[in-house]
């Protein structure tokens, strides 16, 4: 099993590949990288997302063609003009500005897979972990809002059904009151049961949760230096250098008071991930990802990735090294492969 | 081990106490079953056990409780935890993460216990209640009875001294808790646990009770005497009781000593009754006498040739899994079908195929003579009355009479309603609540107005779904009495339960499901006697006989 911090950066990285380009052949194989890894790692008995990848790119890709197409009349291949008295629309509408739309389409459609690929893999739990133990209580109310959500809709389907049989139609706003009403109720007393069941159960045990006045004054310290040092930054030119330090002693403080008070939370984990090897082979493949899009490395031509259809249309230019960069994103695949081989193993034996 | 001393307890915003000057005393290592009709406090008593009253509620107590040397009152609900495991009635309420084993260590990492220890412990609760195996999984996948030995296995994880169940198994089929009062008495006797449960059917829990502590009705009875607190060993609290579970009743009306809690110990003094009796009636006919009084033959004789309501061959799959495949059944005119079967056999799929809920794939439901088959639900349920299993979901209005408005307009029949509302609550016994907010009344009374808002269009057909979960004795005697005035009236029911007690006392036929297919239809004699897990405890007190219920069995053993 992978490090969910190692699965985070891992997200990290799709997400700012995806927005660092808009060139459709490294959309278009930033996508195809993550499908591949969402194929090898949510097999069938895991819960699949509402929303797919396909079908949010079937909405986003025609809908950004389409608002593109119509509101930015830039490039030279125009297929037809709109009427003069559209406003906002009116111009003419060109092939670039169509392209440009599918893009960015891609674009989005490239981080919310992402996004799919991640919220699949990494247990509420294990996200919930990575809280600083500073804000566990807020941790916990999270993980709990998210299991609340499928209760809430199994409540829903519920009440519907039982409403129905009451001879009940939904016409009108009117009519969503007999739904409302029961929900609601059911979401209060299912609140109260298990804010109830937790109490019962020793939570909330810790006598004293109050932090001491000296780490008080001391994050208050820190956030005042890191927003002063910032506003000097910007505003004040040759007071640059003392304004970073402010900001870094600021940081450096305000990281300091949080691990003090988390410190002083009684708390224990029972899941405790060890690093392992695998988990610095995903790191060591972001960083080949990020390093090709992000750094200036001689024989790279980072210019691909900011391609631009106008004025005229032009095929995207391609560099290998770029494209070799982004199949580091793919090392969560070899752990899913080696992890299916060995199941296979023990269920032969 | 727990001192109740004058206690009581009054929850805020109540005219009269939830408690009433309770005293109690409870050993360690004790096996204590908690009766009482609802409503008498048997959940506050033991909220008070950690706690949780008055900390978590307010309201105001007076007397005193301490458990285990420790003042819960002063102390609190989260100083108590590692004394008192609580374990409520829906263990799905209870939990926070979506792992049996995180689940279990839950409460250990918020209360900072070592790593090495809490596996330790994680593996010591998982191993008391037998759930090593399936430490993995996620809890959604899990069945009633095992989601409840997982929070059993939560509130031990912390080593608790005493263990507080509230109704833990009324929301299970007969075989889940099964599996959970096995995995109680298992603890009680090993660990000598002290264990104190609040339950409404008895029988179950009788075998295993060292003490039995009756709470009364803290509500003025009328013309009644004033209800006391019974405590002691449960033969002598149960010959003071009203209500107790068949075989007890046969036992105190019969004078057997001593007072049998099993069949097996009511068997010998079955014996012995036959004997005195000189089996001069165990041949005798089924009795029907005191059973169905309203039912007439002409009606029965009409519904079996030509029933108002049929399914024929019906079949329906979620996905891949079949659920339905191929069932038949009828229901006549003025007949009490009781549709039983484990959990997952496809009983209410089958409710929800005949009032549109699901669409079947293939198959006919037929109510007089007219298809139901892709009509809507609102269509549908204008001639057939459906309860599902959690009635709160019904009520929404301000007041009970409201209620049943809203039905009618939603049937378009408020200018001409089938049934004058007020007089369906007077059959229900509500008049008196017509204008309460539904919601603040008893598990009972919120089942009857429910039954009232999916009755007042004068259905045909009424199909009802575990009809008495949570229900005590004399609630479910109220619906068993309603059921036969509709029956009388010649509306046919279509009953959906786990209770063989309540089936061998309503029911004329009864159908059972296994995977989705009729494995039987019959007569209750017939079908309750032919299966153990079936019987109801007099049949398995009197095999042969074909007698189901206390009335039976007296009427067979006291001709005169």
């Amino acid at each position: 099993m992978i490090d969910v911090r190692a699965w985070v950066l891992w997200a990290v990285t799709a997400l700012v590949v995806a927005s660092s380009t808009r060139n459709p052949l490294y959309l278009v194989l930033l996508l195809l990288v993550v499908a591949v890894v969402d194929k090898a790692h949510a097999p069938g008995h895991r819960q699949r997302a509402v929303l797919s990848p396909l079908r949010f790119a079937a909405v986003a890709v025609p809908l950004s063609v389409l608002f593109n197409g119509l509101t930015a009349h830039l490039g030279d291949t125009v297929l037809f003009r709109l009427p003069t008295w559209l406003p906002l629309l009116s111009g003419s509408v060109t092939l670039e500005a169509l392209v440009f739309g599918a893009t960015n389409g891609l674009t989005l459609t490239a981080i919310f897979s992402g996004f799919v690929v991640f919220n699949q893999v990494t247990p509420v739990r294990d996200l919930v972990q990575l809280t600083p133990r500073a804000f566990h209580e807020a941790g916990v109310v999270l993980s709990i809002a998210l299991t609340f959500v499928p209760q809430t809709t199994h409540s829903l389907a519920r009440i519907r059904e039982a409403q129905a049989v009451r001879g009940h139609r939904i016409r009108g706003l009117r009519d969503w009151l007999p739904i409302f009403v029961p929900l609601l109720v059911s979401g209060l007393e299912r609140s109260m049961g298990l804010a109830e069941a937790m109490v019962a159960r020793g939570y909330g045990a810790v006598t004293d949760r109050s932090q001491p006045l000296r780490l008080q004054a001391l994050l208050a310290l820190g956030l005042f230096l890191l927003l002063g040092g910032w506003l000097a930054f910007l505003f004040l030119p040759s007071w640059k250098a003392l304004a970073l330090g402010g900001i870094l002693v600021g940081v450096a403080l305000i990281v300091g008071v949080l691990w003090l008070a988390g410190r002083a939370v009684p708390r224990t984990a029972y899941r405790t991930h060890r690093w392992t090897a695998r988990d610095t082979l995903v790191v060591l493949g972001c960083g080949l990802t990020l390093a090709a899009t992000l750094l200036p490395l001689p024989l790279v031509d980072r210019t691909t990735l900011a391609y631009a259809p106008f004025p005229r249309l032009t095929l995207p230019a391609f560099d290998p090294l770029i494209g070799l960069g982004l199949l580091g994103l793919l090392v969560p695949v070899y752990h899913a492969t080696r992890n299916t081989q060995h199941a296979t193993r023990n269920t032969a034996q | 081990m727990i001192h109740f001393n004058q206690l009581t307890y009054t929850y805020p915003g109540s005219s009269y106490p939830a408690l009433s000057n309770v005293t109690l005393d409870i050993l360690e290592g004790e096996f204590v079953l908690l009766a009482g009709p609802s409503g008498a406090g048997k959940s506050t008593l033991l909220r008070c056990l950690n706690g949780l009253v008055p900390h978590f509620t307010g309201g105001t107590l007076r007397g005193s409780v301490t458990v285990a040397g420790h003042d819960p009152v002063a102390e609190g609900p989260q100083v108590l935890s590692r004394i008192v495991g609580f374990i409520f009635q829906d263990p799905e309420a209870q939990f926070v993460v979506d792992r049996v084993e995180d689940e279990v260590a839950f409460a250990l990492e918020n209360a900072a216990i070592p790593p090495a220890e809490m596996r330790t412990r994680v593996e010591e609760a998982l191993g008391l209640v037998g759930l090593l195996p399936l430490r993995d999984r996620p809890l959604e996948t899990l069945s009633g009875g095992e989601k409840q030995r997982v929070a059993i296995a939560a509130a031990l994880a912390l080593r608790p001294r005493i263990l507080a169940l509230d109704e833990p198994t009324s929301q299970l089929d007969p075989e889940s808790a099964e599996e959970v009062l096995s995995a109680l008495e298992r603890l009680n006797r090993e660990l000598e646990l002290t264990i104190i449960l609040a339950e409404q059917r008895l029988e179950r829990i009788l075998p295993y009770a060292d003490r039995l502590v009756y709470l009364p009705s803290p509500l003025p009875i009328r013309g009644g005497r004033e209800g006391v607190v019974l405590s002691g060993p449960p033969r002598r609290v149960l010959r003071q009781m009203d209500l107790t579970p068949p075989l007890v009743t046969l036992g105190k009306a019969l004078g057997w000593e001593p007072l049998p809690l099993t069949v097996e110990e009511g068997r010998k003094s079955a014996n012995r009754q036959i004997g005195k009796s000189q089996m001069a009636n165990r041949k005798s006919p089924f009795v029907h006498s005191s059973i169905r009084p309203f039912v007439d033959s002409q009606i029965r004789r009409f519904s079996i040739l030509h029933p108002p309501f049929s399914i024929r061959d019906l079949h329906f799959s979620y996905g891949d899994t079949h659920a339905l495949r191929g069932v038949a059944l009828t229901v006549g005119e003025g007949e009490l079908v009781a549709l039983m079967g484990r959990n997952g056999s496809g009983k209410t799929t089958l409710l929800k195929c005949i009032v549109g809920l699901l669409r079947p794939q293939q198959g006919e439901i037929l109510l007089e003579d007219e298809s139901l088959i892709g009509r809507e639900t609102a269509d549908i349920c204008r001639r057939v009355g459906y309860l599902p299993q959690e009635p709160d979901a019904l009520l929404f209005a301000d007041t009970v009479a409201d209620e049943l408005e809203v039905t009618l307009r939603n049937h378009g029949l408020l200018d001409n309603p089938p049934i004058i509302p007020a007089d369906l609550l007077a059959r229900l016994g509500l008049s008196g609540l017509a204008t309460s907010y539904p919601r603040d009344l008893s598990v009972g009374q919120r089942q009857r107005v429910a039954l009232g808002a999916v009755t007042v269009t004068r259905p045909r057909l009424l199909l009802l779904d575990e009809p008495t979960r949570g229900l005590d004795y004399a609630a479910k005697r109220e619906l068993v009495r309603l059921l036969r005035e509709w029956q009388a009236e010649g509306a046919g029911v279509l009953l959906v339960t786990h209770d063989v007690e309540l089936v061998a006392q309503a029911a004329d036929r009864v159908v059972v499901l296994e995977q989705g297919a009729v494995s039987a239809d019959g007569p209750p004699a017939e079908v309750l006697t032919g299966s153990l897990l079936l019987a109801p405890q007099v049949a398995r007190l009197f095999p042969g006989t074909g007698w189901l219920t206390v009335e039976d069995a007296l009427a067979g053993l006291l001709p005169s």
